[in-house]
């Protein structure tokens, strides 16, 4: 096998990106989305999505809630009973 | 006890068993801001706060079952990954709308259906998108996912565990985890490629 279609290529992208497709494949691999301008941006846009929803729901712990997760825990351990 | 700075999470860990309460606090307070991070993107915000307590609670209640094989933080992720998704599974809610509607599409010779452009789309989603906009469409379609891909993808892409960490984590293979990660990031990719107006 020499090339593969775009379709192959996505369903091997995540192992190839994990490292774990054999040589032969990843050499193919690489050689098709190098000469494919459709491939090249799929790629691109797979890449950027796990960054685009991370930062989209990087969101922050509410100090209120902090302080009473501690208390939580503490009134359920029973601190101060004993 | 004063906890030392400089103390282990499995050191604190084997604390708290022995029943030191202030190592327990200790880890409540290096493990909250990424428990409720987790928890945000397993069930949403609205119920993340009692997810968070949940875990936290059936962390301590298991200390005793920490028999360090792996990483504390690979353990508790597993325990509060498991509290998110019996929470889940205790709400009474309407079946999520799939986003199998966003894979990728081919033509009969394997080809992808798209102009380069319309396909490099969902990389710009962050600049086309109004920021509040997009936080809420990411929690929405985080929500979407089918709960096994769901969980693979938080664990490994958005809280950036090893592939193997997740696989420990969810009790599976390391193939099942890339399957599954790859099989959201797919429709996730297809998602903001549609919020960013073009077809996935």
């Amino acid at each position: 096998m020499t090339d593969v279609s775009c379709q192959i290529g996505v369903e091997l992208l995540m192992d190839y990106l994990e490292g774990v497709v054999p040589d032969d494949m990843r050499t193919i691999l690489e050689s098709h989305v190098a000469g494919c301008p459709k491939c090249t941006a799929f790629v691109a846009s797979y890449l950027a999505t796990p960054r685009i929803l991370r930062e989209a729901t990087a969101g922050t712990m509410p100090p209120e809630l902090q302080k009473s997760l501690l208390a939580f825990l503490r009134a359920q351990r029973g601190d101060g009973r004993r | 006890m004063a906890v030392s700075d400089e103390a282990t999470d499995e050191a604190l860990a084997s604390r708290a068993a022995l029943g030191d309460n202030h190592a327990f606090d200790e880890i409540a307070i290096r493990y909250q801001a990424r428990v409720y991070r987790l928890a945000c993107r397993l069930v949403g915000p609205n119920d993340a706060p009692d997810v968070v307590q949940e875990g936290f609670l059936s962390v301590y209640r298991n200390l005793a079952s920490f028999r360090q094989e792996s990483r504390f933080g690979t353990w508790l992720y597993r325990i509060v990954t498991n509290a998110a998704l019996m929470h889940r599974r205790a709400r009474t809610r309407r079946p999520a709308e799939s986003l199998e509607a966003f894979l990728p599409e081919f033509d009969a010779a394997g080809r992808h259906c798209q102009t380069p452009a319309e396909l490099q789309i969902a990389e710009r989603a962050d600049e086309l998108l109004d920021r509040r906009v997009l936080a809420e469409a990411a929690t929405a379609a985080l929500d979407r996912l089918p709960d096994l891909y769901r969980s693979a993808f938080v664990l490994r892409d958005l809280e950036e565990l090893t592939t193997a960490e997740v696989a420990d984590v969810l009790g599976v293979e390391p193939a099942t985890v890339r399957q599954r990660v790859h099989r959201a990031r797919l429709m996730l990719r297809g998602y903001l490629c549609a919020l960013a107006g073009v077809r996935p």
